[in-house]
């Protein structure tokens, strides 16, 4: 009896070490006490004299013009970061409307119940009204043009579900998608080809202190490049969601 | 505010656990949104309230919506209809 | 020192989740969790008490949160979301001519 109880559990543990759950989990182990007593050493953050984030702090204010200080840094400090990450949205957009699009007719759903589609058709306009007031008061208040952005292309995704694709067909056509996504992304670099004539270099921020210091027109081109920067967010996600959404199966 | 602290971190560590474990997909893309909600209030708690924004919206509302999309295209059942002119 | 455990943690569950799972969709899944975990531990370093970073009116406050992390973390979530939504029509494109998504299933067909 005692024989065959330890012939079992050797080939049990045998069984257990050659799966490859188990190899797998003796590597991760490695690496993560690796990174861990790498990590260990990063001393804790403080604000050093004569950086960056010194000097954004200190005379972010004067020189940009808005009282946010992430807004002044994606969209006049770095402002050229901001056209490469719509840059990747659009690529993103045309690849996926490249690979899913369809020759045959699409198939449209009917949308939910009665009561839904009367409590979101008194529900979509805040929604928009709070998507605008989220793009236009990028720097004064946490915001800006991506967050707005997005919030504008969750009315579309509504549309779709609620009502029902053919719904959303019609009223919102892909040519019109289409036009608001370039006509964002052309907005924004003629913005910056206007601060190239008027201050010297591409994006530069033009009469940033002209108007008051927390209005809502002040700081510059910022609000402008916060309004194409949304347009072109929003029209790029109401498409990729348009299409992902598309069957074309023949119901039996 | 630390006892908050401690909270969230723990309700993210739990629901990132439960979302690798299921064998379903619907039941992880579930327990994926309620990590994104936990991550969004971590981020208030460290005074950043641009990030907790779109955290917010991209990662509790439009991948949420994206991954329901890709299992309702890919549930088997019906066969897709491709036509001749499309081999 | 607690975020250093977190994001340890957090970032081998993710890749444990690639390497280990069959199906494609708890792939991406696994890339989401390994993405949020290092953009957790970036804003916990940076914390040392303080307010938010919006001066109101222009008045200066000594102790205001480093706002230059917020910046490049906002550029990331958004490029994660845009490879998350390239990678799911992918896989919805390979549902539509190899009528399955299990990756042994999927490795036989090169044969």
């Amino acid at each position: 009896m005692k024989g065959i109880n330890t012939l079992i559990n050797k080939k049990s543990l045998y069984n257990l070490l050659k799966k490859r759950e188990f190899h797998v989990s003796f590597v991760l182990l490695l690496l993560s006490v690796f990174l861990f007593s790498n990590f260990y050493y990063v001393p804790e953050q403080e604000i050093f004299s004569n950086s960056t984030a010194e000097h954004i702090i200190n005379s972010g204010v004067k020189e940009t013009g808005s009282l946010n200080l992430v807004t002044a840094i994606l969209y006049d400090y770095r402002a050229f970061d901001s056209l490469g990450e719509s840059t990747v949205i659009f690529a993103a957009v045309s690849a996926i409307v490249l690979i899913l699009s369809f020759k045959t007719l699409p198939v449209s759903s009917k949308g939910l119940s009665f009561i839904v589609k009367r409590t979101f058709g008194i529900l979509t306009p805040f929604v928009f009204l709070y998507a605008v007031y989220v793009i236009t008061h990028g720097h004064l208040s946490p915001g800006g043009g991506f967050q707005g952005g997005v919030v504008l292309g969750t009315i579309s995704i509504i549309f779709s579900i609620v009502y029902g694709s053919a719904y959303d067909y019609e009223n919102y056509s892909p040519k019109a998608k289409t036009i608001l996504e370039t006509g964002g992304a052309l907005l924004f670099v003629f913005l910056g080809g206007l601060g190239f004539i008027i201050g010297g270099y591409f994006l530069s921020n033009f009469n940033p202190t002209r108007s008051g210091l927390g209005t809502l027109i002040s700081a510059g081109s910022i609000p402008y490049i916060n309004i194409g920067i949304g347009f072109k967010v929003g029209a790029g996600l109401a498409i990729i969601f348009y299409t992902m959404i598309q069957k074309t199966y023949v119901e039996e | 505010m630390i006892i908050l602290e401690y909270l969230l971190i723990f309700l993210m560590l739990i629901s990132a656990f439960l979302a690798v474990i299921f064998q379903e997909e619907l039941i992880s893309i579930i327990c994926l949104s309620v990590f994104s909600v936990s991550l969004t209030a971590l981020y208030l708690v460290y005074k950043a309230p641009d990030v907790a924004l779109a955290e917010a919206v991209i990662g509790a509302g439009l991948n949420t919506a994206l991954f329901m999309t890709a299992i309702s295209q890919v549930r088997s059942g019906k066969k897709h209809y491709i036509s001749e002119e499309d081999k | 020192m607690l975020y250093n455990f977190v994001f340890v943690l957090l970032f081998m569950l993710g890749f444990y989740t690639i390497l280990i799972k069959k199906n494609l969709i708890k792939m991406v899944i696994g890339l989401n969790i390994m993405e949020a975990a290092v953009f957790f531990w970036v804003i916990a370093v940076n914390y040392r008490g303080g307010v938010i970073p919006i001066l109101k009116n222009g008045v200066e406050v000594v102790d205001v949160v480093n706002p230059v992390p917020q910046a490049l973390i906002l550029t990331g979530i958004v490029i994660g979301a845009s490879t998350t939504a390239f990678l799911l029509t992918l896989i919805i494109e390979i549902n539509k001519y190899a009528n399955s998504i299990n990756m042994d299933f999927l490795k036989g067909l090169r044969d």
